[in-house]
C-alpha cells in the first residue's frame, strides 16, 4: 500500500463522514418540493449540529455512565465503518473490512441506542426500544444473508474490497436474478434499519409511532449531536453500500486518475438517485402500523433466502 | 445485443415475475394485490418480447403484444369494474398470516427447485432457470387461492397461476402453436366473464364475496 492510495482511502472515508448532513438535507429537500413546499436549506443538518454542540446537554438523575458513554459508542462504530466502506475507490482503508463484522457493528450500535433509550428511564425510551429490539431481531438475518450472497456471487470471500472489484471484474455476467433479489431485500433493510418512513417516521415525535425518536428523547446537547450524527452517518453509509457493492458498476479499481475523476461522479449520481427515491418512497406510501412492520421484514428475509437458493441450485 | 445480456435479460424478467407473487403474497388490500397483477404481466410481457428477440420468433412478439392488450390492460379493468360494482371492501380476509404464507412460499420455492432438478439436467442453461421459476408462480398461485377468502383475490391467484404456464410454455418450448395460444388468451378471457358473474351472483345471495360462506347449506 503505497501513501497516494492510502491518501485516496483516508480522503474517501473522511468525504463520507463530511457529506453524511448534506445527504440527509437533501433527501429533506426532494421531500418538500415533491410536496410542494420551499423546504429548509440542504446545509440545514450542519447548522442543527452546530447549535446542538453549543447547547449544555443535561443528563437525567437516575442515569449511569452508560448514558454518558453510549453516544461515544454509536459515534465510534459509525466512523469504524465509514473507514471500512468503499465509496470512491474500492480499496478501503481497514485492513479486515469484512462483510459479517460489518453487520455486526451495525447490530453493536442499536444495541448501544436500546440500552440508551433503557438508560433515561422515561416510558418513551423503554417503549422506543423494544420496537427497536424486535425490528433488530427480523433486520439482521435479512440483511447478513443479502450481503452474504454478494460474496458467494463471484467467489469472492468476505472482504468488502474484493467483493466490489470482483462484480466490477464480472461485468455483465453479474447481473443475475441473484444480484437483483438481494439487491431488493437490501433495499428494504436499509429503509427499516435506518427507521424511515414505511417503518417509522423521522420527523415526528408522536408517541404512537415512535422508534428511532423515542430512544433520543432524553438526549440533549453534544449528546444528542453525537447521535443524530451517528444516524445519518448510517444511512450515508447503507447508500454508499447500495451504491458501490450491489451497483458498484463505475466505482475505480485502479489508481488512475482518469477513473477516479469518472468515480467522483457516478457515485455523485448514483447519491442522488438513491435519495431521490427515498423522498419519493416516503412522499407517496404512508406509514405502516407496527404490527406490520414484521410482514415486509419476512418479504425482505425471503427475498435473499431465494437469492441464495437461486445461487446454489442452478 | 450481447447473448449473455439478453440471457441474463430473460432470467432477470423472470425473477421479477416472481418477486411480484411473493409481493402479492405479503399484501393485505385489493388495490395493491391487482397493481402487482399488472406488474407481473408487465414482465411476462417483457420477457416474451426479449425471448423473441434472442430467438428470433416473429410469433412470439404478437404474444408479447397480447399479453400486454389482454393482461396488463383489459383484465385489471375488468377487476375494478367488478370491484366497484358489487362495492366491495378493499380489505381482504386472510386465512393464514402473512409472515406465515411468505415462509410457505419461500418454502415452495426450494420445493419446486427439489422438483425440477431432475427435469433440469436436460434443458440448456439459457432457459432452465425460467422453468422453476414457473412451477414456482404456478405454486405460489395455487397458495393464494387456497388461502384467501375472497373471491376477487382468488381471481388473481388463478391469474398468477396462468401467468405462470405461459412463463413455462414459452421458457420449455418457445411456446405452444399459435392457435393453442390465441385459445388460451381467449380462455381467459372467458374465465375473467364467467367468474365476474359468479361474484356477482355470490355477491347478491351472501351479501358478501367471502367464498367460505358457500360451503354453508342454504337450508338446514
Amino acid at each position: 500500500m503505497n501513501y497516494a492510495e492510502l491518501a485516496i482511502m483516508l480522503i474517501q472515508a473522511s468525504a463520507l463522514v463530511m457529506i453524511s448532513p448534506l445527504i440527509a438535507g437533501i433527501i429533506g429537500k426532494f421531500k418538500a418540493l415533491m410536496q410542494n413546499r420551499v423546504g429548509a436549506s440542504i446545509f440545514q443538518p450542519y447548522r442543527d449540529l452546530r447549535k446542538l454542540i453549543k447547547k449544555e446537554s443535561v443528563v437525567s438523575e437516575n442515569a449511569s455512565f452508560l448514558f454518558r458513554a453510549i453516544p461515544l459508542v454509536c459515534i465510534t462504530s459509525m466512523l469504524l465503518l465509514a473507514a471500512m466502506t468503499p465509496f470512491i475507490y474500492t480499496g478501503v482503508l481497514a485492513p479486515y473490512a469484512d462483510v459479517i463484522a460489518m453487520v455486526y457493528i451495525f447490530t453493536m450500535f442499536r444495541f448501544a441506542m436500546v440500552l440508551g433509550g433503557l438508560e433515561g428511564g422515561s416510558a418513551f425510551g423503554g417503549m422506543g426500544s423494544s420496537r427497536e429490539a424486535m425490528m433488530s431481531v427480523l433486520i439482521e438475518p435479512a440483511l447478513l444473508l443479502s450481503i452474504m450472497t454478494l460474496s458467494a456471487i463471484t467467489g469472492a470471500g468476505f472482504n468488502i474490497t474484493d467483493i466490489s472489484s470482483s462484480i466490477i471484474g464480472a461485468g455483465a455476467f453479474a447481473i443475475s436474478p441473484a444480484l437483483l433479489l438481494a439487491g431488493t431485500s437490501f433495499v428494504i433493510t436499509m429503509v427499516a434499519e435506518n427507521t424511515r418512513v414505511p417503518f417509522d417516521n423521522p420527523d415526528t415525535h408522536l408517541e404512537l409511532t415512535m422508534i428511532h425518536e423515542g430512544m433520543l428523547m432524553e438526549y440533549s446537547g453534544r449528546g444528542l449531536a453525537m447521535m443524530e450524527m451517528a444516524s445519518m452517518l448510517r444511512l450515508t453509509i447503507f447508500m454508499a453500500l447500495l451504491g458501490t457493492l450491489f451497483f458498484p458498476w463505475g466505482t475505480a479499481v485502479t489508481m488512475a486518475p482518469l477513473d477516479l475523476a469518472v468515480s467522483v461522479v457516478v457515485i455523485i449520481a448514483k447519491m442522488l438517485v438513491i435519495a431521490f427515491g427515498i423522498a419519493l418512497l416516503e412522499s407517496t406510501i404512508a406509514k405502516m402500523r407496527v404490527f406490520r412492520m414484521p410482514n415486509m421484514l419476512t418479504v425482505s428475509f425471503a427475498l435473499s433466502l431465494m437469492a441464495m437458493i437461486s445461487l446454489y441450485v442452478l | 445485443m450481447d447473448q449473455i445480456l439478453t440471457n441474463n435479460l430473460i432470467d432477470i424478467f423472470a425473477v421479477c415475475m416472481l418477486l411480484a407473487s411473493v409481493l402479492a403474497m405479503a399484501s393485505v388490500r385489493m388495490q395493491p394485490l391487482i397493481r402487482l397483477f399488472i406488474l407481473q404481466s408487465l414482465f411476462l410481457a417483457a420477457f416474451e418480447f426479449t425471448v423473441a428477440y434472442s430467438q428470433n420468433e416473429p410469433h412470439i412478439y404478437i404474444m408479447a403484444a397480447m399479453t400486454f392488450g389482454i393482461k396488463v390492460l383489459l383484465i385489471p379493468r375488468m377487476l375494478k369494474y367488478i370491484m366497484s360494482r358489487i362495492k366491495a371492501d378493499d380489505e381482504m380476509s386472510l386465512s393464514l398470516g402473512i409472515p406465515g404464507s411468505i415462509l410457505l412460499s419461500a418454502a415452495l420455492i426450494i420445493f419446486s427447485y427439489y422438483v425440477s432438478e431432475p427435469l433440469i439436467i436436460t434443458l440448456d442453461t439459457a432457459e432452465r432457470n425460467s422453468l422453476v421459476l414457473s412451477f414456482s408462480i404456478m405454486l405460489i398461485g395455487m397458495l393464494m387461492m387456497a388461502t384467501r377468502r375472497k373471491a376477487i383475490s382468488e381471481v388473481v391467484g388463478l391469474l398468477m397461476v396462468e401467468n405462470g404456464l405461459f412463463l413455462g410454455a414459452i421458457a420449455l418450448s418457445n411456446g405452444m402453436p399459435f392457435i393453442v395460444e390465441l385459445g388460451a388468451f381467449f380462455d381467459v378471457l372467458m374465465a375473467m366473464i364467467i367468474i365476474g358473474i359468479f361474484a356477482f351472483r355470490i355477491n347478491k345471495s351472501f351479501d358478501s364475496v367471502d367464498t367460505t360462506l358457500l360451503r354453508r347449506l342454504k337450508e338446514e
